[in-house]
């Protein structure tokens, strides 16, 4: 039974997988599952940085749009592939918030929400006003499909497995890092900074850099999007997108980085449910994610790992 | 026109602009200043205001009376909000509360979409007459109103604060609520009280552009985003610098609209917003 409560995720890895050879899902639902994977790579990269590290970000659609937008650019207008447009994405995000990083991370719970909500907003501006590169606000169209090693991905399924596998290497790799010496720093300065220091733990490059890694994992999603959908604009990376991250990681459970994924999963999943609610959808969102802030505070994940203790007693102990 | 009167044109839209910014970060700061908190739902007040005195307005119900019922309305519904949903909430951390407030946010924009459907209302202006000319520039009525509307609200808030035996508790449940509370304070009647002219003020704001405004359920965003920043570089917890912020703000938005470029106005905004807070953490008016 212990094996079970070890291994439960070899068991959602296996249903990941061989959902769409039985479910047989239509490319709406596979388009939303898509979606929804996106969304949990950039959840899981805020939780590194929101649940972790304990820096708010109301800005991190910002490097979603980078991204995006680097892909969408590079690989419609200039000929690039798309995995390489995706590295230069990648480089570019992870400069850009080693630029910013220190500045903005030396700021303070509203402070720093305030910052990076204007960061975001300076993104997005820029991505409008400069319409000849970026298509301004009417969007940027003809985005390639993303090829790997010459292999299109031409359809719905295709994209369901390239980005669900990038989806369980991107939660492999956040697990990795909190439970390396560099997340036990992280996890070090968020619950007191100048106990860090003390310590010799460099607050500053920590949040940097984790700051980086989270724009790192939003710019890949945001690379995903772009050749996913074929067209970006910029509303698709506002504040509200932002906003909606950070009710994702409470609604999971912050700090567990499975908590984001699943909150991800629920909140990109939900329209499913409500849409046939019509105009009461977004109060039907809005009271859901209020009941569970006020009697889950442990979010989604907290629920669900307390069904598992139930179901799985504890043996042997 | 000439060039004078662009520029005047220009300062009237600016103080207009301005003036709603300006009420809107107050109504953010009487909230933060006694629950540590900021609102993201206070752009829905805004909405709640503008729309319910169109509703009453042209229903029939007089102009005077539809004003001051629409105040009352938010009033109630800031201070209900703050007893059901924030007041449980208060262990928990800044993260979780932002998120809360989000989802008040959420909720009450979804009941706005119930109550007033996707379209815009407009409110007639609450004066009838034609704009009077300034130096070739038009100044509508309208924004006479605005700015008396803006000077009457922080006129009293400043009297209520400064005078009254409630304005100096609230203050002291600001400064140090433990304190307060063994002062014989009831600190948590004194929270309820700030919501809720928080909430009437947020209203006010939108119902006085309400008349400039095709306001419909989405409208609150924008607004309140100013808000924060007008709240952010007038140092959070000061009235009087985020009203200064907060015109600041509008002129700066305007000038830039009107001279240099509409494309990337908020682009300048918001770039401002970063520096100050890098560089004067504690507000652009701040003396440390």
């Amino acid at each position: 039974m212990n094996t079970l409560k070890r291994y439960w995720w070899l068991i959602l890895l296996a249903a990941i997988a061989v959902y769409p050879v039985i479910g047989k899902p239509s490319p709406y639902r596979s388009g939303l599952l898509i979606f929804a994977g996106i969304y949990i790579i950039l959840a899981v990269g805020l939780d590194l940085l929101m649940g972790y590290t304990g820096q708010i970000s109301v800005g991190h659609a910002a490097f979603f749009a980078v991204g995006a937008y680097t892909s969408g650019i590079l690989t419609a207008k200039y000929g690039f592939s798309p995995s390489a447009a995706m590295g230069v994405g990648v480089v570019f995000s992870a400069t850009l918030a080693f630029l910013t990083g220190r500045p903005v991370l030396a700021l303070k719970e509203y402070y720093l929400a305030m910052a990076t909500l204007a960061f975001n907003e300076i993104v997005v501006t820029l991505i409008i006003g400069f319409e000849g590169l970026t298509g301004g606000a009417s969007g940027l169209r003809d985005i390639p499909p993303f090829t790997i090693f010459g292999f299109s991905l031409l359809n719905h399924l295709h994209y369901y497995y390239f980005v669900w596998t990038v989806v369980v290497l991107v939660i492999a790799s956040a697990l990795a890092v909190v439970r390396s010496p560099f997340g036990r720093a992280l996890i070090a300065i968020h619950s007191d900074e100048q106990a860090a220091r003390s310590f010799g733990v460099n607050c500053a490059k920590y949040k940097t850099r984790a700051y980086m890694l989270a724009a790192v994992y939003a710019s890949i999603a945001g690379s995903l999007f772009a050749h996913y959908m074929g067209f970006i604009a910029p509303d698709d990376f506002g504040i509200l997108t932002s906003i909606n991250l950070l009710v994702m990681l409470f609604l999971g459970g912050i700090g567990t980085i499975f908590g984001p994924a699943l909150g991800a999963l629920f909140l990109k999943l939900l329209p499913e449910i409500t849409y046939q609610f019509q105009d009461y959808e977004l109060l039907i969102n809005g009271i859901i994610l209020i009941v569970v802030l006020v009697f889950f505070p442990r979010g989604l994940f907290g629920i669900f790992t307390a069904l598992r203790n139930k179901i799985v007693p504890r043996m042997g102990k | 026109m000439s060039d004078i009167s662009h520029l005047v044109q220009f300062l009237f839209s600016g103080i207009t602009v301005g003036s709603v910014y300006a009420l809107i970060a107050v109504s953010l700061v009487i909230v933060y200043k006694v629950s540590q908190l900021i609102c993201f739902a206070q752009g829905e007040f805004f909405v709640f205001g503008a729309l319910t005195m169109t509703t009453l307005v042209s229903k029939g119900v007089p102009v005077p009376l539809a004003f001051f019922l629409s105040i009352i309305i938010a009033m109630v519904l800031g201070a209900l909000i703050q007893q059901v949903l924030i007041r449980p909430m208060k262990n928990t951390s800044v993260g979780a509360l932002i998120v809360m407030t989000i989802a008040i946010s959420l909720a009450l924009r979804g009941l706005a979409l119930l109550i007033w459907g996707r379209e815009s209302h407009v409110l007639p202006p609450f004066s009838r007459g034609e704009p009077i000319q300034i130096l070739g520039a038009a100044l509508q009525l309208q924004i006479l109103w605005i700015v008396g509307i803006t000077a009457v609200v922080l006129l009293l808030i400043w009297f209520f604060f400064e005078k009254t035996p409630a304005g100096i508790a609230m203050r002291a449940c600001a400064e140090n609520p433990y304190g307060a509370s063994l002062m014989g304070i009831n600190t948590q009647r004194t929270t309820l009280f700030a919501w809720a002219w928080g909430s009437g003020i947020g209203a006010l704001a939108g119902m006085a552009v309400a008349p400039m405004l095709f306001t419909q359920y989405t409208s609150g965003i924008m607004p309140m985003v100013k808000g924060f920043i007008a709240m952010s570089i007038g140092g959070l917890g000061s009235i009087v610098g985020s009203v200064i912020a907060g015109l600041l703000l509008g002129l700066v938005e305007s000038y830039t609209i009107g001279l240099i470029s509409s494309k990337f106005s908020d682009t300048i905004v918001f770039a401002l917003l970063m520096a100050v807070l890098v560089f004067r953490p504690n507000g652009l008016f701040s003396r440390s």
